[in-house]
C-alpha cells in the first residue's frame, strides 16, 4: 500500500503540510475561501517539537489491523480497498473510543463541513481519497519542501534508507584508508601493532 | 469442522471473522436471541439522545452473513448446552450439533429487587427492544429518574435532558462514575451535570417505585426522599448471561471461568465477551470487565484458538470513554491502586476544563484519568498495558508537556 512516509530528521517544522491538509479537507478546497468557511477546516496531522529532531510530524499510520477500527462502537471506521483507514463523519458519534485505542495519539475531535450538524467528529489522516483516485500525492506530501513527507511503498523507502546507510558506512570506512598513507610512519606502525 | 457461536455481537462476530480467516472451509453458525441483524449496543444511548439515527446502529452490511459464509440463526435463543453430546438446544426445540462451541452470550441489566420494578414505566437499556420500549414510553417533557450514575446512566440522563425531560440521577456511592474517576474529575462532572439541569442524588439507593393506576408516580429513596417521576431507568450494571449453562457447570455469578486461551473447563467450549470472567491485566486477579474493546480482543483470541491456533489473551485492561455534549472523559486502569510505592500526578487547568491524573506503582503507569483533552489516551494505555518502566522511556509521561514528539521525535 502506498502511504505517506514520515522522515522526522528532515522536518523543519514549517507547518505547510498542516495548511495544505486543512485546505484539502475544506469545503471549497481553496485557501482564500477556506479560511472564511463557516466550519473552520482542520489539519489531520500535527507537528510536535521533537526531542532529537527539530520537529516531529505525527499522523495516522493506517495500522493493519487498526486498533481504532476494532473498538469503534459506531462502525464508522473502515479500510478503503487501497488500504487507508478512513472515518465516516456521517456515522461518527464523537465517543472518543478511537482516541483510547490509538497507540500514536493521532486523533482530534472537531466539527467538519461534511457533518455540519454535529458538535464534533473524530478526524485523522484519510490519505486524501480524491487525490488517491486521481493518482496524485496527498496534499501534505505535495506541500512538503524538505522531503520529510514522501508518498510511496514503505518497503521501498526502507530499502532506500538501508542502502543509503550502507553506502555511508562504506564511505566512512574507505575515507581513513586514503588518508592512511599521509600518516607519519611511527603512527602507522603503532596502529599495525595494536 | 462445525463451529457454533452463541451470541452475535462484539465478541461473537470478532471470533467468527477470525475463525473464517483461519479456517476458510469450516462451517460457522451464529445463534443469537436478537431478531435484528448485528447492531451496536453502546450506540443505544446515542440513539436515545438523537446523536445517532436508527439506520446507523447496524454494525455490518446487509449481505454480511452471506459474504463471510456464516449461517445465522437470528431470533433463536439457546436454552441448553450439552457438553458431553456436543449439542446446543434452542428454544424452538431444534438442536444444533457442534465440534467447537463459543459462548459469547453477553450480559443482561441488573434490576434491583425492589417493589414496583416490573411496572410499565420502568426501563433498562441493553437491547434494541429496550430502546424501542423506552423511546415510545418516555414522558416527553415529564420527569424521569435514572438509577445508577455509570457511563450508561450518565449518557441516558443527558439524553433525557435533550428530549426535554426533568432528570433526577440516583447513585448509591458518594459521587457519579464511582470506581471510574476520583475527586477532582468527579467534581468537574458534577458541575457539568448541574449546568445541564440534572439533579444528582448521591449516597442513596432506591427503595421502591409507587404507582397510580398502573403508571409510575414516584421513586422512594433510602434517605427518605420521594422523587416524583413518570419513568425510571435502571442503569445499575450488568450480569453475565449464563442461565442456559447450568447443566454444564460453567455458569458462575461472576462470569464463565476461562483460561488464557479463552477455553472453558470443557476443551471444546470457549467463551468470550461480557459473559466471561477475565483477568485484570495489571493485578492479575480475576475481574469482570464488560467492555467493548475487551470483548473484541477476547473474541479474536477465542476464534483463532478454536481453529487450532495457540493464542493467549493477556488480560483485560479496564478503560472507558465517556462523551457528554463534547465533554470527554477517558479513564482506565486502577483508579485507587493499593500497596506501597504509589505516586499520583495530577494536573488541573480550570480555565480550559482540562484534567489529567496519572497513578503510578513501582515506577509503572497503572491508572489514568483524562478530562477535556483526551487525544493522547491511547499512548498512555500502551504504556500502561505493556507495563513499561516509565523511567526508561524517551520522555517521562509525568512531565507537564508530554506529547508524541517527546516520545518519538
Amino acid at each position: 500500500m502506498k502511504t505517506v512516509i514520515v522522515q522526522p530528521e528532515r522536518c523543519v517544522g514549517c507547518l505547510q503540510c498542516r495548511l495544505a491538509c486543512a485546505v484539502e479537507h475544506s469545503r471549497t478546497m481553496e485557501l482564500a475561501a477556506a479560511i472564511r468557511e463557516q466550519v473552520i477546516p482542520r489539519a489531520r496531522l500535527r507537528i510536535y517539537p521533537g526531542r532529537q529532531h527539530l520537529a516531529f510530524p505525527n499522523k495516522c499510520r493506517h495500522c493493519e489491523p487498526a486498533p481504532c477500527q476494532q473498538v469503534c462502537i459506531a462502525g464508522a471506521i473502515s479500510r478503503r480497498p487501497q488500504g487507508a483507514v478512513d472515518i465516516d463523519p456521517e456515522r461518527c458519534i464523537n465517543c472518543a473510543m478511537c482516541a483510547m485505542a490509538c497507540p500514536f495519539g493521532v486523533l482530534t475531535y472537531a466539527p467538519v463541513h461534511l457533518a455540519p450538524e454535529k458538535r464534533a467528529v473524530a478526524l485523522k489522516c484519510d490519505q486524501c481519497p480524491e487525490r488517491e483516485a486521481a493518482g496524485r500525492s496527498p496534499a501534505c506530501v505535495e506541500a512538503c519542501k524538505v522531503g520529510a513527507l514522501t508518498y510511496g511503498e514503505w518497503q521501498e523507502t526502507q530499502q532506500d534508507k538501508g542502502r543509503a546507510l550502507a553506502q555511508a558506512v562504506f564511505a566512512s570506512m574507505q575515507a581513513p584508508q586514503e588518508t592512511a598513507s599521509s600518516l607519519p610512519a611511527t603512527i602507522r606502525v603503532w596502529r599495525q601493532l595494536s | 469442522m462445525h463451529y457454533v457461536i452463541i451470541g452475535a455481537s462484539a465478541a461473537g462476530l470478532a471470533a467468527a471473522e477470525m475463525l473464517r480467516q483461519w479456517d476458510p472451509a469450516g462451517a460457522i453458525t451464529l445463534i443469537s436471541d436478537e431478531p435484528h441483524p448485528p447492531y451496536s449496543r453502546p450506540l443505544l444511548t446515542y440513539l436515545l439522545s438523537g446523536e445517532a439515527r436508527l439506520d446507523q446502529v447496524w454494525l455490518k452490511a446487509p449481505d454480511y452473513f452471506e459474504q463471510w459464509r456464516f449461517e445465522a440463526r437470528l431470533g433463536e435463543r439457546a436454552v441448553q448446552v450439552d457438553a458431553a453430546g456436543h449439542e446446543v438446544r434452542l428454544q424452538s426445540g431444534r438442536v444444533v450439533p457442534y465440534d467447537r462451541l463459543l459462548i459469547a452470550s453477553g450480559a443482561s441489566p441488573r434490576l434491583p429487587a425492589i417493589p414496583g420494578n416490573n411496572l410499565e414505566g420502568v426501563f433498562t437499556l441493553r437491547t434494541l427492544a429496550d430502546w424501542q420500549r423506552l423511546d415510545a414510553g418516555l414522558p416527553e417533557g415529564g420527569r424521569v429518574a435514572v438509577v445508577g450514575a455509570g457511563p450508561v446512566g450518565l449518557k441516558a440522563a443527558e439524553a433525557f435532558v435533550r428530549r426535554g425531560c426533568r432528570v433526577s440521577l440516583v447513585e448509591m456511592e458518594s459521587q457519579v462514575l464511582p470506581r471510574l474517576v476520583e475527586g477532582q474529575a468527579a467534581d468537574l462532572l458534577h458541575r457539568a451535570l448541574e449546568e445541564w439541569g440534572i439533579e444528582v442524588f448521591c449516597n442513596t439507593a432506591p427503595l421502591g417505585i409507587t404507582a397510580q393506576q398502573g403508571r409510575v408516580r414516584s421513586l422512594a429513596l433510602a434517605d427518605g426522599r420521594e422523587l416524583p417521576t413518570q419513568a425510571v431507568l435502571f442503569a445499575t450494571g450488568v450480569t453475565p448471561n449464563t442461565a442456559f449453562l447450568t447443566e454444564t457447570a460453567l455458569a458462575a455469578a461472576g462470569g464463565i471461568a476461562v483460561n488464557a486461551r479463552m477455553q472453558t473447563a470443557h476443551p471444546d467450549i470457549y467463551a468470550a465477551g461480557d459473559c466471561v470472567q477475565s483477568v485484570h491485566l495489571l493485578t492479575g486477579k480475576p475481574a469482570y470487565v464488560p467492555i467493548w474493546p475487551a470483548a473484541v480482543a477476547q473474541g479474536q483470541v477465542a476464534g483463532a484458538n478454536m481453529a487450532g491456533a495457540h493464542r493467549c489473551y493477556p488480560g483485560a485492561l479496564p478503560q472507558n470513554s465517556i462523551s457528554l455534549r463534547g465533554f470527554k472523559i477517558i479513564t482506565g486502569g486502577l483508579v485507587q491502586p493499593e500497596g506501597a510505592d504509589l505516586e499520583f500526578v495530577t494536573e488541573f487547568d480550570p480555565h480550559r476544563v482540562r484534567y489529567r491524573r496519572l497513578a503510578y506503582k513501582n515506577g509503572r503507569l497503572v491508572g489514568l484519568t483524562l478530562v477535556g483533552r483526551v487525544e493522547d489516551a491511547g499512548i498512555y494505555f500502551q504504556i500502561m498495558g505493556q507495563q513499561l518502566p516509565v523511567g526508561d522511556l524517551a520522555a517521562d509521561p509525568r512531565g507537564p508537556d508530554f506529547h508524541p514528539g517527546r516520545l518519538w521525535g
